[in-house]
């Protein structure tokens, strides 16, 4: 277990993913206005790569990741809705609440 | 030579303990800390300034923006090299073992995060080979600050002294009255003069006691209060004539010293600090001053 995080860890560093964090850190870090996990995209892994941010389903915002560094600060977030319309991943339901 | 004379000066400060007698009734009593926020007024300090409380994050980045590059150099500078003097205190009663998770709070530069990591090697090296080496690379410090300037100086620290090819060090932007860590996963939490510049300090010890997990430490590095007679004088004098102008000279921003010196005044005193540790529910709550109050050194548990 320990190994393949570490592997995921210097792969992650290798790569130099400006946009992504390791699986690790990934794997701990919490939405710090739910203190629910955080998601990508309703896919499998817990981060999405692809569009270099970390999303909260529960408060339905995400959070940036900048040069490795994500950013969790509440006031950064963005609401989902914004990200879904300019990464043109119009899967996820919408909830009229907002 | 200068760090000769820094240690006799910092071995011959006077040392304060104190174990404040515990207030059950007082910890984990969710109404009383409600009412207490609600109590709390939506005016808060930027140094002398009166601003509202939206404001003061804004001017505390526009600070820490301002200094990052000079940050270590001022820190040098204003402390006469007794920082470091200061935070190897910290670490060393932090006690870091190999294995740990650690979180340090407001860490940006990595100053703290870099003293822990040594630590847990020359105690890994020390307890020698095999098991140790195990928990050794189970060792994580995640370092956490608002300021992605101070983060970005911390991370090209790092690149420059190896550290880029470990796997136990992680930066993460975040705020420290709403941590984005899962509650329990820390062993140890440390914030070194970072308390001081959040909005809510109640807010920052609740989220530091959620993150601990039980028997966990929480350590606070702070400037704090002198109540040592013509020392205190002393002081004065030297934070509000020289600091700002040595932040004018060197960092070519007096205000923002100018902030520092009276956000210093603005902050609670040692006792009501270590009150407000208690009062987020940490129990075996002590502090230590170093240099006559200079700073303080907090210390909480979870337990």
């Amino acid at each position: 277990m320990r190994r393949t995080a570490s592997m995921l860890f210097s792969h992650a560093g290798a790569g130099a993913g400006r946009r992504s964090i390791p699986q690790a850190l990934a794997d701990l870090l919490v939405c710090p206005l739910s203190k629910k996990p955080l998601s990508a995209c309703r896919l499998p892994s817990r981060y999405c790569e692809a569009s270099g941010s970390l999303v909260s389903d529960a408060v339905r915002v995400s959070f940036p990741i900048e040069d490795g560094i994500p950013s969790l600060v509440p006031k950064d977030a963005k609401f989902l809705e914004d990200d879904m319309e300019k990464s043109e991943q119009g899967q996820i339901p919408r909830d009229s609440s907002g | 030579m200068a760090l000769r004379a820094a240690r006799r000066l910092a071995s011959c400060s006077r040392q304060g303990r104190l174990l404040l007698p515990s207030q059950p009734q007082a910890q984990c009593n969710p109404p009383a800390a409600a009412a207490a926020a609600f109590l709390h007024s939506h005016a808060t300090s930027f140094g002398y300034k009166q601003v509202r409380e939206e404001e003061k994050s804004r001017l505390v980045g526009n600070v820490f923006s301002s200094v990052a590059s000079s940050y270590d150099l001022m820190n040098d500078l204003m402390s006469v090299g007794l920082h470091r003097l200061w935070k190897d205190r910290l670490v060393s009663q932090l006690n870091p073992f190999p294995g740990m998770k650690h979180l340090d709070v407001a860490g940006g530069t990595g100053d703290v995060a870099f003293r822990v990591l040594e630590r847990i090697k020359s105690v890994g090296h020390r307890a020698m080979q095999g098991t140790l080496t195990d928990a050794e690379e189970d060792t994580h410090i995640y370092v956490c600050d608002i300021n992605p300037n101070m983060l970005n100086v911390g991370k090209k620290r790092a690149a420059e002294r190896g550290y880029n090819e470990e796997h136990c060090l992680s930066w993460i932007q975040g705020d420290a009255e709403a941590l984005s860590f899962e509650d329990g996963s820390m062993d140890g939490y440390t914030i070194a003069f970072g308390i001081r510049n959040v909005t809510h300090i109640e807010k920052a010890l609740s989220e530091a006691y959620r993150v601990l997990k039980r028997g966990g430490r929480f350590l606070c590095l702070e400037l704090s209060h002198v109540d040592v007679p013509v020392f205190k004088e002393i002081y004065d004098v030297y934070s509000f004539s020289v600091v700002p102008t040595m932040g004018e000279l060197v960092a070519g921003d007096r205000q923002s010293y100018q902030y520092l010196v009276e956000s210093i005044r603005r902050f609670p005193n040692q006792e009501k600090f270590a009150q407000m540790i208690q009062e987020a529910g940490f129990e075996r709550v002590e502090y230590e001053n170093l240099v006559g109050g200079v700073v303080a050194i907090h210390s909480g548990l979870k337990l």
